[in-house]
């Protein structure tokens, strides 16, 4: 227990004894982990508004002609029972030309020669979230489109393609970026950490000759490491949080965009919790390198 | 000493500490030239030699912060030169160490400096109390232990810093210039006090260039010359 409060006050004297780093090395922190942020939350958003376009993409199962009813029933149980169906829409012969009608009034007498309706009945079907993948579609079209008594599966594949190629390519830059920045994050901890063991190698050198273990002499600069972090990623956080607000409020106020700050969102509460716990693992992987490079030196 | 059949050497009984064909370089310059050493238990020994003989280095490698180039470091039954890193600090606990210079931390009390060594072995408050109070009345200073270093007196500086080099109850204690810092007269209060730590027990070396320290111990005289060791001297008992 003493141990513990002689380790922990050995922290804060670290912290306060160089208050002035710490508070700049807070700070670059929080900066560079609140460019880091920006890129989550753009993807956050885009990724949200990805689903939004996914939850929107229909896919036609057109019927062949002159099924009787008990077949188009059997599709139907069939599609029901697939638990990659989300939900499923029934449109019947006369629907769609009721349908095609309505929406082209003017070109309806296309239809009037033909004698008898040609547009076929189908089932218009939203697969369920987890098969919305373009693979996970084009496998799920393949194997209804040979049922017996399906014409047809149609569905937009190139809009599909495109918008997880989008996704992904968010993806791999949000990624990157966020490696770059969490490798600065780590290195302008270090620094500061290199700062206090540079001011107390003396008092480090005499830990070492009275027998302390290298895990005693290290905890105080990890927990140093450690608070940095968490400082850094809340107070980027915050940062993040009222440009977002302020975002919003631009949006709210011009014209041509009102409304869609309605569709935006900002981090939830378990992703906030886990970028401060990522501060606080990169504070003490800063603190460890440097360390590290300080064990080097002798006694 | 004995020796073994495939070479290897064991320490023996009765020796604290034992150097046996030990040899050192820095960047090609020798720092100890196959220096072989043995301390009993119990024995008072005076390592003499000028600057840049080699005595530093000698008691470096009797804490494990050096490492010979040749031959074996023995000390309290450990052989030096084969324990892993992770078990020098074990070993650094059950040795005392004086320095010229003190190295006591500025900020923090004289009882707080003191009771570091027990501090980092988890001991319990109470016993760092009790051992902290024993130890500076073994040196004189109970009544300095709430100021800070600075404030004392350089003789009670190192006072302060023999008190934490036996609060641990050492089996060896190491003093390397221990007087250098200081004028006659505290000289002989601080080598009366390495003989009062010896008398209990403890093994003492210490290691200094000052002759006159020589007459003021009268014990065996170890003497190192651009790192090796010339024949031993020993003055009264």
């Amino acid at each position: 227990m003493r141990t513990l409060s002689y380790l922990l006050r050995e922290a804060w004297a670290n912290i306060w004894t160089n208050r002035t780093t710490t508070v700049v090395a807070i700070f670059t922190t929080a900066f560079t982990l609140a460019c880091v942020g920006v890129f989550l939350l753009l993807y956050v958003n885009l990724r949200a508004a990805a689903g939004w376009l996914q939850d929107d993409i229909k896919i036609m199962v057109y019927l062949a002609e002159g099924l009787a009813g008990s077949t188009v029933s059997d599709i139907e149980q069939q599609l029901r029972a697939d638990r990659a169906v989300g939900a499923l829409h029934f449109i019947s012969k006369e629907q769609a030309l009721g349908e095609f009608r309505a929406q082209f009034p003017a070109d309806s007498h296309l239809l009037e020669g033909l004698g008898q309706n040609p547009l076929p009945a189908s089932f218009v079907v939203t697969l369920a979230p987890a098969f919305r993948s373009p693979d996970a579609v084009r496998r799920w079209a393949e194997r209804v489109a040979a049922v017996t008594g399906v014409a047809k599966v149609d569905y937009n594949q190139d809009w599909l393609d495109a918008l997880s190629t989008v996704i992904r390519s968010i993806e791999v830059v949000a990624i990157g970026i966020g490696l770059i920045l969490s490798a600065a994050a780590v290195t302008i901890i270090a620094n500061t950490i290199r700062l206090t063991l540079f001011a107390r190698r003396d008092e480090i050198a005499i830990l070492r000759l009275i027998g302390a273990t290298k895990t005693f002499i290290r905890i105080p600069y990890l927990l140093e490491g450690a608070v940095l972090g968490a400082l850094g990623s809340t107070c980027s956080l915050l940062m993040l949080k009222a440009l977002y607000e302020l975002f919003r409020q631009q949006m709210r106020t011009t014209g041509r965009l009102r409304g869609l700050e309605q569709l935006t969102v900002f981090f939830p509460l378990s992703i906030c919790l886990l970028l401060v716990a990522i501060g606080v693992i990169l504070g003490c992987a800063g603190s460890f390198l440097s360390l590290r490079r300080f064990d080097e030196a002798k006694v | 000493m004995h020796l073994r059949s495939q070479g290897t050497i064991c320490a023996g009984e009765t020796a604290m500490i034992q150097l046996v064909h030990v040899t050192k370089q820095y960047d090609r310059r020798p720092a100890l030239c196959d220096v072989t050493l043995e301390i009993p238990k119990g024995e008072f020994v005076l390592l003499m030699g000028p600057s840049g003989a080699g005595k530093s280095t000698l008691l470096r490698m009797l804490i494990g912060a050096e490492r010979p180039d040749a031959g074996q470091v023995f000390v309290n039954g450990k052989n030096l030169t084969t324990l892993k890193g992770s078990e020098i600090p074990y070993h650094r606990r059950k040795v005392g160490t004086v320095f010229q210079d003190f190295r006591l931390l500025e900020k923090k009390s004289v009882f707080d400096n003191v009771a570091l060594p027990l501090l980092v072995q988890g001991i319990s408050r109470t016993d760092i109390r009790r051992k902290v109070t024993e130890a500076l009345r073994a040196v004189g200073v109970e009544h300095k232990r709430d100021q800070l270093p600075m404030s004392l007196s350089t003789g009670e500086q190192q006072r302060v810093c023999i008190a934490r080099a036996i609060v641990n109850g050492p089996v060896v204690l190491l003093a390397d210039e221990p007087t250098g810092n200081l004028d006659p007269a505290l000289t002989g209060e601080i080598i009366d006090l390495f003989k009062l730590i010896n008398a209990r027990g403890t093994t003492v070396v210490v290691a200094t260039h000052d002759p006159s320290v020589m007459t003021q111990v009268n014990r065996r005289v170890v003497t190192l010359v651009r790192g090796s060791l010339m024949p031993e001297l020993r003055v009264g008992v």
